[in-house]
């Protein structure tokens, strides 16, 4: 896959991750890897760069006697969840309309 | 590695960005490696699971800007003596047009980059145009069918190779991108990180 095209894949996959409640850096790489291949230090780039875009907004709680970062999804991580839905339903169609052929030959 | 060890070292390789940048930074693998050893994981294999330093500050690097990175570089690091300032204004008419003349090199290297992109696809135009312009030929010349025959024939080679050349270009141009990008991480690396021990 293009190497641009992964990259805004993984800022919506981090997005999605947050969307129901707060996560922590950890678990957001816990539970993507099931679906996708992420580390801790590829999503501390993509952490970053939803801030700043403000997609989303952190907050330091304390855990165990130690600090930890919670990432909230804002509004506009919201918008760009949504836009990314209705940008593959479009996709999902065109795949359907490519692979029509094939299966009405099996 | 131990955690401090390795969070030590994170520090020193990203030293030249700035404080806040690397707090951040630092802060972060701290609470992962934290995490992972809640998670069961033994320090050892919580520092090693995260991957080379290296790798970890290309990272970093990546997203940071350069500009940035050359600012925080020039910024001097405490508040400036009256007689640093006199020395600055005095020797005005040296650094402010030796520095001028640096932006404006690496604004000329970049434009030459892309302008070598735009050449190339100039170039593939050109051919293609006279392909087609020699087709176009072989029907308004009036020197007889075998004249036209071999504009059409060679108006239609060109433009064969006009095609075949533009996938090849585009190939280079990629290429070109890619090592550009590459050239500039090393020039981040340049200006960001102190002596590993």
């Amino acid at each position: 896959m293009e190497n641009q095209m992964k990259r805004g894949l993984l800022d919506v996959c981090v997005l999605a991750a947050i969307k129901d409640e707060d996560s922590y850096g950890y678990q957001i790489v816990k539970d993507m890897s099931q679906y996708v291949e992420i580390s801790e230090s590829t999503l501390y780039p993509i952490l970053r760069r939803l801030e700043s875009s403000a997609m989303l907004n952190v907050r330091t709680a304390e855990h165990n006697g130690r600090l930890r970062k919670y990432y909230h999804i804002t509004e506009t991580g919201l918008e760009r969840l949504q836009n990314f839905k209705d940008e593959w339903k479009e996709l999902m169609q065109i795949y359907e309309f490519v692979t029509r052929e094939e299966k009405n030959n099996d | 590695m131990t955690k401090s060890e390795f969070l030590k070292s994170l520090c020193t390789s990203l030293h030249g960005l700035s404080d806040e940048d690397i707090k951040k930074s630092v802060d972060y693998y701290e609470e992962m490696i934290d995490d992972r050893m809640e998670d069961g994981k033994s320090e050892e294999e919580a520092v090693e699971g995260l991957g080379t330093i290296d790798e970890i500050k290309d990272n970093i690097l990546e997203d940071i800007p350069i500009t940035k990175i050359v600012k925080e570089k020039i910024k001097p690091k405490r508040t400036l003596k009256a007689w640093e300032i006199i020395l600055l204004i005095i020797g005005s008419p040296v650094w402010i047009p030796v520095t001028a003349a640096m932006i404006i090199v690496a604004l000329v290297l970049y434009l030459c980059f892309w302008i070598v992109i735009l050449w190339l696809y100039a170039c593939d135009f050109a051919v293609f145009f006279s392909g087609f312009a020699s087709i176009f030929g072989a029907f308004v010349q009036n020197n007889g069918f075998n004249t036209g025959l071999f504009y059409a024939g060679s108006g239609i080679a060109l433009v064969g190779v006009a095609i075949l050349l533009f996938f090849g270009f585009t190939q280079i141009a990629r290429g070109m991108i890619w090592v550009s990008k590459k050239i500039g991480l090393g020039i981040k690396r340049l200006f960001v990180g102190g002596k590993q021990k």
